[in-house]
């Protein structure tokens, strides 16, 4: 097996700690910030408004807001991948990986929880999901498991940081000032003795044993969230599967398309290398293989059968309103990816991520037709309704939301990014000793 | 041959493309009447009367109807002292105006009514017009319980002078009130009032589920008569089948609320949630330990 070069603990340290943004890296967060701003507006207007000024009505009640949020609990569950079960199951080459997907599964929860409220018209209510909420419902259970999914992912991310940012705090002097209060105030107890060492990395196992089934629930229960729901297109016992493994793909697609962006703009050429593209590749391609399964069976046992009550929907969606969208989504989140990834030049950064923006654009259009097509067609007859709410498309209100939500996703990427390194300084010190294969 | 088979197909090509273009224009060029204005009068319980303003317009073979035109409603002639209300249709085309209290005398002294209506038209349109005359009338339900039938009667009265007198060759509905309809009370769908003006009806459903005590609603509707308009009138009896209800509703279900969830449901759930939050919190202390530990080394390496 190949190995990766041998460097010194200092060449390492230098290598990765974290920069100022340079020029570029200043457009892209001032870009990202202003669409948060916008997002920030609309929902001020929103808020003042109400939900009338998105184009939800009485059958589309779940709009983009809700595909949104699918979307980023999907993406969320790359930190327990590449983190838990990779370390589990002792991947060795896992460790440039695995600060990044922690970012990202920390970023993606924050604004799954959030997007939740701003579907709500009246936020100041959700106290009322505490005070009275009921056991019963899938919503509560996908409120519990966020949550309890937002701290164990931010747990992860600090503890598995701390060993860095005693790191951090001794370059003070290639740092500045910025963060180092910041810095001292997170770990300045940390020491690395054995007793700490031994702690936190037992701490860390029992973690990554956790943050497993919890990640698993998290899906589970959003695509309850549907499937408890007897609509067409959602009355599926395959539903909880079919999210899971769509979960895993997309994060998976994240964190190629991260790992070619950090790699570029950090000049880490040397510590993601092409073999980390390649085997994330095999991982990417297994995962839409399975997604793919899981696509065929949803949709084409259904249409195999073509109910009465879900014709409409499945005609729809194969050859009526959303068929662009669906065979869209079809091709190049999952058909098209494989193709590329299957052979041993699609694994390479470049075609990589190509593949992983596909996967991920892909992913974000899969979850609007999960929700939105649906919704257009209940069971029970439309009566007296007006011919608008045979249809949906976001405001411009909801758009900006979106936009802004998304962004705010990349923000925090950008943040994390900038403060803490991108790969673990002391794990990749330590691989480094130890001679850990890559 | 194989050429004139070649001009047949041709032909049959060209004909079901012009039969098929000829349809499409004629799907597109759909004839709509204009707006067609009616009135319905309603007496329910012999008590107040109301009024059904109607705007439909016919779409190609159907009736749609036509919303958002205001309609003045008259009792007897069209001037301002004998108006009854104002009202807009809506999404359905319909507007309901019921017979004012200020009207009493006028409901008292009259035997014949007529109603006229005239739209208040927008800029452009025409107005219309729509009149219903009717006979005062009131609808009366009885019933008689021998040994082993029940029968229902009912009679429709129109005031002749002071007096009420019975109309004969009236066809009426007799049944039952149910949740989404009335049932009919025996094999017919209608009788009709005979010589004395009575329609009766054998009262055959004595299985019929009530309410807990066995009451049913018998019912005696007169729809859409030319002279005395429409007509409803409801009896209770106690001819039905002692209703057992299960009160299911403060037992734990899945359904009911939040306080009452089933005890299986709230094991499963707080054994997982105190599990996961409890290993949260023991990793919490065993952070708080490292921060002590950490305090302490460096206590030590000062000292």
């Amino acid at each position: 097996m190949e190995k990766q070069q041998k460097f010194s603990p200092e060449k390492i340290t230098n290598d990765l700690l974290p920069t100022k943004f340079g020029r570029r890296g200043t457009i892209w967060t001032m870009t990202l910030l202003a669409i948060c701003a916008v997002g920030a507006f609309a929902y001020i207007q929103q808020l003042r408004k109400g939900l009338v000024v998105t184009n939800m009505g009485d059958y589309v009640s779940w709009g983009i807001y809700i595909s949104n949020f699918v979307f980023f609990v999907a993406i969320s569950l790359v930190g327990s991948l590449i983190t838990a079960i990779f370390r589990l199951a002792n991947v060795p080459w896992r460790t440039p990986l695995t600060r990044i997907s922690e970012m990202i599964a920390v970023s993606a929860i924050t604004f799954a929880a959030l997007i939740i409220i701003v579907d709500m018209g009246r936020p100041e209510r959700l106290f009322n999901l505490f005070l009275h909420g009921r056991i019963q419902s899938p919503i509560m259970w996908d409120v519990i498991v966020i949550t309890t999914y937002f701290f164990l992912s931010l747990f992860l991310l600090y503890i598995t940081l701390l060993p860095d940012i005693k790191i951090l705090i001794e370059a003070k002097d290639k740092l500045g000032k910025p963060f180092s209060k910041l810095y001292r105030w997170l770990a300045s107890f940390w020491k690395g003795t054995d007793q700490q060492e031994k702690m936190r990395d037992r701490s860390i196992t029992i973690l990554c044993i956790v943050i497993i089934p919890v990640a698993f629930c998290i899906h589970t229960v959003t695509s309850w969230l549907f499937a408890t729901t007897y609509r067409p297109g959602w009355d599926s016992t395959n539903f909880g599967a079919y999210f899971v493994s769509g979960a895993f793909l997309v994060g998976a697609g994240a964190v190629v398309v991260a790992m070619y962006v950090f790699r570029k703009v950090y000049k880490l050429e040397h510590y993601i290398t092409e073999r980390h593209f390649e085997k994330m590749g095999k991982i990417l391609v297994m995962l839409a293989l399975l997604y793919l399964y899981f696509n065929v069976n949803e949709y084409l046992v259904p249409a195999f059968k073509m109910k009465k009550s879900e014709e409409e929907h499945l005609t729809g969606l194969f050859s009526g309103e959303f068929a662009p969208m669906f065979w869209f989504a079809i091709f190049i989140g999952m058909i098209i990816p494989i193709l590329i990834l299957v052979f041993p030049k699609g694994r390479k950064p470049n075609a990589m991520f190509v593949a992983g923006i596909m996967v991920v654009i892909g992913a974000w259009f899969k979850r609007y037709l999960i929700v939105t097509p649906t919704m257009l067609h209940p069971f029970l007859p439309k009566y007296d309704a007006p011919a608008k709410y045979s249809h949906y498309f976001p405001s411009w209100y909801e758009w900006a939301i979106a936009m802004g939500s998304l962004a705010g996703v990349l923000l925090i990427i950008t943040f994390l990014a900038r403060i803490f390194p991108v790969i673990s300084i002391y794990k990749t010190i330590t691989d480094h000793e130890e001679e850990q294969p890559f | 041959m194989k050429k004139s088979n070649h001009f047949k197909i041709v032909f049959i090509f060209l004909f079901f493309c012009g039969a098929s273009i000829n349809k499409a224009i004629a799907q597109d060029s759909v004839e709509v009447s204009p707006t067609i204005l009616g009135l319905r009068y309603f007496l329910p319980e012999n008590k107040v009367p109301y009024i059904i303003v109607n705007t439909k317009k016919k779409v190609g073979r159907k009736f749609e109807p036509v919303k958002n035109v205001t309609v003045n409603v008259y009792v007897n002639e069209a001037t301002a002292n004998n108006l009854l209300g104002k009202i807009t249709t809506a999404v359905n085309g319909e507007g309901r105006i019921a017979f004012p209290a200020s009207f009493k005398n006028t409901w008292d002294s009259l035997t014949t009514f007529k109603f006229v209506a005239e739209s208040v038209p927008g800029k452009g349109e025409e107005i219309l017009n729509a009149d219903l005359t009717i006979k005062k009338a009131i609808l009366v339900i009885d019933t008689l319980a021998g040994a082993d039938t029940r029968t229902i009667t009912a009679q429709l009265k129109e005031k002749t002078g002071n007096e009420w007198v019975a109309v004969k060759e009236i066809e009426m509905k007799l049944g039952v009130k149910r949740s989404l309809g009335n049932l009919t009370v025996g094999d017919a769908e209608s009788y009709t009032s005979d010589s004395t003006g009575t329609a009766s009806a054998e009262y055959k459903r004595d299985s019929m589920p009530g309410d807990e005590k066995g009451n049913l609603v018998l019912v005696a509707r007169v729809e859409d008569n030319d002279v005395y308009g429409n007509l409803v009138v409801e009896k209770p009896v106690s001819w039905g089948v002692k209703a057992k209800v299960e009160q299911n509703f403060w037992h734990r279900s899945l359904w009911s609320t939040g306080g009452r969830a089933p005890i299986w449901l709230l094991t499963i759930a707080f054994a997982i949630i105190i599990g996961v939050w409890g290993t949260l919190i023991y990793l919490l202390r065993q952070l708080l330990k490292m921060r002590k530990i950490g305090k302490a080394y460096q206590q030590k390496l000062t000292t």
